[in-house]
């Protein structure tokens, strides 16, 4: 059988199915991804004022908040007075 | 049974880091044509992923892209990536019989324009194994800027076949029907050029790597000094913060015994110092304090970059680790030996690096017919000749190229690259003329 170019992925989704892990992955990313972004509409935040906000630990913000700043979601913003802490605010 | 494509080529090299490419580069100048086989997905191995090199502080990317970009426009190199070398047979003199798989990309290479909107479609999001899981990335991605080839690659393991990808593809390079290729080689000649693993610090729970996110590995700070850094400047990993008081402790999993790796890196005390330079210059006002046992400054140029590095105002105390812990504000505590004091003392900074040492790569050594590759104590790969001949292994025909015969640094492998591909060249010409 011929498979059409630009739909080969659902011929192997239907040969193989997605695995359980990669879904689950995905749908945890994309609940960080809304909440973080939820919280920057509001104001700008450092990662320990995110982290409070959100009830998520400091690491994981950290990793999550600069992939976000990578993909071009998020924009990195001024940093305090103490030249400790970025800002980060949404990509408008 | 998988069908096998047969293949011929002169030479095989095995590993496409440094040694590889060069030992690979001298053989296709000469007229051989060669196969290079590559496990990840660029050429490069471990020296493009870094910043600077040492002493020089020549920029390692300046170095490395163009010598890549040699390897994969030579005529008389073939470059085989996601591929493996499963097996090999000496059938005799001259003549190796190699299996190969090679796993699927997703993506036609040929057609790939590296335009990213792939990944920019792509809806999932993992650790990034090039930015050594600082960041995330996505599972249609270009490994890093400079990867050779410059093509977007799927993560199978991580895609939900959403699709997404191909439907964003303006070439219509994705292709989800790509499945592994099997060979069959025949070679005459073969070089390992398989390199090292990093040591694992997770293997000495004491010093916290893992459990305490501001003690990372000098993989993870070249990440971060690099230009093609995952984030805008150092941060720590725990919290975003700049950090100002930065340890490293050298010797991590190297002159160990209780790890099993009684042996010196030959690179930690130099990269250490190196990131240490390269962190003055970033952050002025950071204090940057290294912890050794002893400083091995013993190559061209080295004890002029240590003296350097002190000039620079950087702390050097010799001190042995005992424990790291961890303050409420992700601060950690080194509790040390001062060896020159004799007494135990506590330093706070706020990120440790741990200089990991070098451990051997003993994959070459499974892949041949009866063990017949020998490796050392170590599992590096015996050199049967080492004052003569460095490059022969216990295999007549087979060389070893850099780091797979043992810890070395970039020129020195370069080096141990040229002699492999000389004794590859005069054991195909001893053969020619027969």
């Amino acid at each position: 059988m011929e498979i059409e170019i630009g739909k080969t992925a659902k011929y192997l989704r239907d040969k193989q199915g997605v695995p359980d892990s990669a879904k689950e992955q995905l749908k945890e990313f994309n609940r960080i991804k809304k909440a973080i972004v939820d919280a920057l509409k509001e104001q700008e935040m450092t990662i320990p004022q995110l982290a409070d906000k959100l009830q998520m630990s400091k690491p994981d913000v950290t990793y999550h908040l600069l992939t976000l700043v990578k993909y071009g979601v998020v924009a990195v913003g001024e940093i305090d007075d103490m030249d400790e802490y970025f800002s980060y605010k949404l990509v408008k | 049974m998988e069908e096998r494509k047969i293949i011929k080529y002169d030479a095989l090299v095995i590993g496409a880091g440094i040694a590889g490419g060069e030992a690979a580069i001298n053989l296709a100048n000469t007229g051989y044509k060669v196969l290079l086989v590559e496990k990840d997905h660029s050429l490069g191995g471990k020296m493009i992923l870094l910043s600077k090199v040492f002493p020089t502080l020549d920029c390692a990317a300046c170095i490395t892209t163009p010598k890549v970009s040699e390897i994969a426009r030579h005529k008389n190199i073939t470059v085989f990536t996601e591929s493996e070398v499963t097996h090999i047979a000496k059938k005799s003199d001259n003549d190796f019989v190699a299996q190969i798989s090679k796993k699927p990309r997703y993506v036609r290479v040929e057609g790939c324009t590296a335009c990213q909107l792939c990944e920019k479609a792509c809806p999932v999001s993992v650790r990034d194994e090039y930015q050594f899981g600082l960041i995330g990335r996505k599972a249609a991605f270009i490994p890093f800027s400079i990867a050779n080839p410059k093509a977007a690659v799927i993560d199978i393991e991580n895609c939900t076949l959403c699709g997404a990808c191909e439907k964003a593809c303006p070439t219509h390079c994705i292709d989800f029907t790509m499945e592994t290729e099997y060979y069959e080689l025949h070679a005459k000649t073969v070089i390992l050029a398989t390199g090292f693993n990093l040591f694992d610090p997770l293997e000495i729970p004491r010093f916290g790597y893992g459990q305490y996110k501001n003690v990372i590995t000098s993989m993870q700070m070249e990440r971060e000094i690099a230009p093609t850094r995952p984030y805008n400047t150092i941060l720590r990993p725990g919290d975003g913060k700049v950090p100002d008081r930065i340890a490293y402790v050298l010797c991590t999993g190297s002159r160990d015994n209780t790890v099993g790796n009684p042996i010196c890196s030959q690179i930690c005390c130099m990269y250490s110092m190196k990131q240490a330079q390269l962190l003055m210059g970033a952050l002025p006002m950071a204090d940057i304090t290294i912890y050794y046992i002893n400083i091995r400054s013993f190559g061209k140029g080295f004890e002029e970059f240590y003296q350097q590095a002190k000039g620079m105002g950087v702390n050097f105390v010799k001190g042995k680790i005992g424990k790291i812990t961890e303050k409420e504000n992700g601060n950690l505590i080194l509790r040390y030996e001062d060896i020159a004091e004799g007494v135990v003392k506590e330093a706070e900074h706020d990120m440790v690096v741990l200089s990991v040492g070098v451990k051997s790569n003993p994959s070459a050594g499974k892949i041949f017919d009866g063990n017949s590759l020998k490796l050392d104590p170590l599992q590096f790969i015996a050199q049967k000749d080492l004052l003569g001949s460095p490059a022969k292994t216990s295999i007549d025909g087979v060389f070893v190229a850099g780091t797979a015969s043992g810890p070395m640094d970039i020129p020195d492998s370069i080096l141990s690259a040229g002699s492999a591909s000389s004794e590859a060249i005069s054991y195909l010409t001893r053969y020619q003329s027969v």
